[in-house]
């Protein structure tokens, strides 16, 4: 990238950024709350603890690299909400099975990939569109999700989530520098790092890359473009459903039945790659600056009685932003044009 | 049995209406080469609004045309984005989706103070058939299906629409002027999407639930590929899909068991998928579909 692509990503970003606090404040005006107090609280409510908001970053981490890897290959998993609740159940089922958190997080996350094999082959193979397979599997598994809590995992002591994962199956705490924090986001973290040695370094990641980046290049290489296809979905499955795993396995401990501490973050994981620039690195960014908005809108409902689902309007905003690389172009080179004219009229 | 059976054929035409409505719309918009997976979240804001009028106004007619003015609205968002700033229409349509159900949900707790559903509302008076309630907008639904069957295939503008999802540059030099076209498909079929989302509120529930669409968005998607790009098939589809979702509703209501009910709501999304599945090899989509038309 050179200096011109660096000030046109920045553009992006930023002119996202601020058309959705934009369109928050008028939403919060139109519906008579403090705009200022909104976006303040908003803004600032998810900073007060770190390992929180790292630990909520983590899972949206994850949803934003099982966006972003299958975008690469030019193919859309908006499947993330489905592979995280698969990925959150056969965990909670393994783990009690096994006991063991590491077999848990690994079965939730082949789970994940499962959906995302099966999502990406619908389309590969027999040209069903990616984003209806999609979107039925989030409803499928979102009902059988709540059909397992409710009934063979139900909770006769909390009837509104299901049993806790067992005692030597959840994963803890580590101490770094003398604070404790959950150790999701080092898992998280070490993912994305992985994610990139596995694009940019390898073969599979390669191919993935090229298909995406040129159908006709990578068809005459020799690239089998349906298997290269299915590969990316699978991926960015596992990633959905490792987030959905460690959700389950490190964080909350248990499912409730309306899913509410996973509901929505599949979507958000769209936002978080698209800002990230489908870059496993600047997904880790990305995914700190949404999880702190979703934490400072549900500090903002606390404080004034502002629906969360607010962020939800203003990532929608940000999402439609960052969709239109041309028009950020075409402003660009308007800008361009009009400085040489403004320069060229001062020599003459 | 047989009471059982007509039960569910009769239960299939309330479904099926949003189904059609918002399926041949899209058909009309994806014919031109545009494609808006956000008509999801037009329905659930259209929904809303046309709920919020019945409300406060009492009638039910204004509401389901302000429900279709939010669709146009929202339409003219995604044509300007996704035609004119050739913004990637796919993201532009999750975009929007999330966008109106955090508006939706916005205004259903600051009007009504509820999380989870608005009070009662007025709705369509429905017509007796055979002992049946049957709501105005199916025959209306029918007729706007067979009317789009026509446009698209027998006028000189239906022509000139489905040229532009064919080969926008030939359209171009046939004279059609593509990014209009394309803008104009958008806003018809997001419009028709907000008028199923009218139906939602204000004919089929009786009130608004944030859950209101639950997929039919995309479901009507399905429909579109189902129907292979052609409204009177998907008037067939739409009966079909709703079909599987007034089984659904009755099997979840016969259902003793609560955590059964669950499993039965999955039969609309699980039939869906193997639907498409089944007829998508068969479809032939309009090849220039979601890709931006860039003159040289």
């Amino acid at each position: 990238m050179n200096l011109e692509d660096y000030a046109q990503v920045s553009l992006e970003i930023t002119g996202s950024i601020l058309a959705g606090l934009l369109v928050a404040a008028i939403i919060l005006i139109a519906t008579g709350y403090n705009p200022w107090k909104g976006l303040y609280i908003m803004l600032t409510g998810g900073l007060g603890d770190l390992d929180y908001l790292l630990s909520r970053a983590s899972f949206v981490l994850l949803t934003g690299l099982a966006f972003a890897l299958p975008m690469l290959a030019s193919a859309f998993n908006i499947g993330g909400e489905g592979q995280m609740y698969v990925g959150g159940i056969v965990a909670l089922i393994a783990s009690l099975i096994t006991k063991n958190p590491w077999i848990a997080i690994t079965a939730g996350a082949i789970a994940g990939a499962a959906l995302g094999f099966i999502t990406g082959a619908l389309r590969a193979y027999r040209e069903v569109n990616e984003v209806i397979t999609a979107i039925m599997l989030n409803w499928i598994f979102y009902y059988i999700s709540i059909f397992f809590i409710t009934s063979y995992l139900y909770n006769p002591q909390a009837p509104y989530r299901s049993v806790s994962v067992p005692k030597g199956a959840q994963l803890g705490f580590i101490e770094i520098a003398g604070i404790k924090m959950h150790l999701i986001f080092p898992l998280a973290l070490l993912t994305s790092f992985i994610t990139y040695f596995l694009i940019f370094h390898t073969r599979i990641g390669y191919r993935i890359r090229v298909a995406g980046l040129s159908p006709d290049s990578a068809r005459y290489s020799g690239i089998n473009a349906k298997m290269t296809f299915t590969n990316s979905m699978t991926l960015g499955g596992l990633f959905g459903g490792l987030s959905g795993a460690l959700n389950v396995i490190a964080f909350t401990y248990y499912m409730d039945q309306l899913l509410t501490s996973m509901v929505g973050m599949g979507f958000d994981g769209i936002g978080v790659a698209l800002m990230g620039r489908d870059h496993p690195i600047g997904i880790i960014f990305s995914a700190i600056f949404f999880s702190m908005l979703l934490l400072g809108g549900q500090k903002m409902q606390i404080a004034m009685n502002v629906p969360k689902e607010l962020t939800d309007a203003l990532s929608g905003v940000i999402i439609i932003s960052l969709a239109m690389p041309y028009a950020y172009k075409m402003l660009m080179s308007y800008l361009k044009i009009r400085r040489m004219m403004k320069v060229a009229g001062r020599s003459s | 049995m047989l009471g059982e059976v007509a039960d569910l054929l009769f239960g299939a035409l309330s479904p099926m209406i949003p189904l059609v409505l918002a399926g041949v719309g899209e058909i009309i918009t994806e014919q031109s080469g545009v494609v808006n997976i956000g008509i999801e979240g037009v329905m659930l804001l259209s929904a809303l609004t046309s709920g919020v009028v019945a409300y406060f106004t009492g009638s039910v007619f204004l509401g389901l045309l302000i429900g279709t003015a939010t669709g146009l609205a929202l339409g003219l968002l995604h044509g300007v984005l996704g035609v004119y700033l050739k913004g990637d229409q796919i993201v532009v349509g999750v975009g929007v989706n999330l966008f109106a159900y955090g508006i939706a949900v916005v205004t259903l707790v600051t009007l009504w103070g509820t999380y989870g559903s608005s009070p009662q509302l007025p709705t369509v008076p429905k017509v007796e058939i055979a002992g049946y309630p049957v709501s105005p907008l199916l025959p209306v639904s029918i007729v706007i299906s067979i009317a789009a069957w026509y446009f698209l295939f027998y006028t000189n503008y239906g022509l000139k629409l489905r040229a532009c999802g064919e080969d926008p540059r030939s359209a171009e030099a046939m004279g059609v002027n593509v990014n209009r076209t394309r803008l104009i498909a958008t806003l018809i079929g997001a419009s028709l999407a907000g008028l199923a989302g009218g139906h939602l509120s204000l004919d089929w529930v009786g009130q608004f639930t944030k859950e209101i669409t639950a997929g039919r968005g995309f479901i009507a998607l399905a429909n579109v590929v189902f129907s292979k790009w052609n409204p009177l098939y998907a008037l067939v589809g739409g009966f079909i899909f709703g079909f599987f979702d007034s089984l659904a509703i009755y099997l979840s209501i016969t259902s003793m068991n609560p955590s059964m009910a669950y499993l039965f709501k999955t039969v609309p999304y699980v039939a869906t998928l193997l639907v498409v599945a089944a007829f998508m090899r068969k479809a032939r989509m309009p090849p220039s579909l979601g890709k931006p038309y860039i003159k040289e």
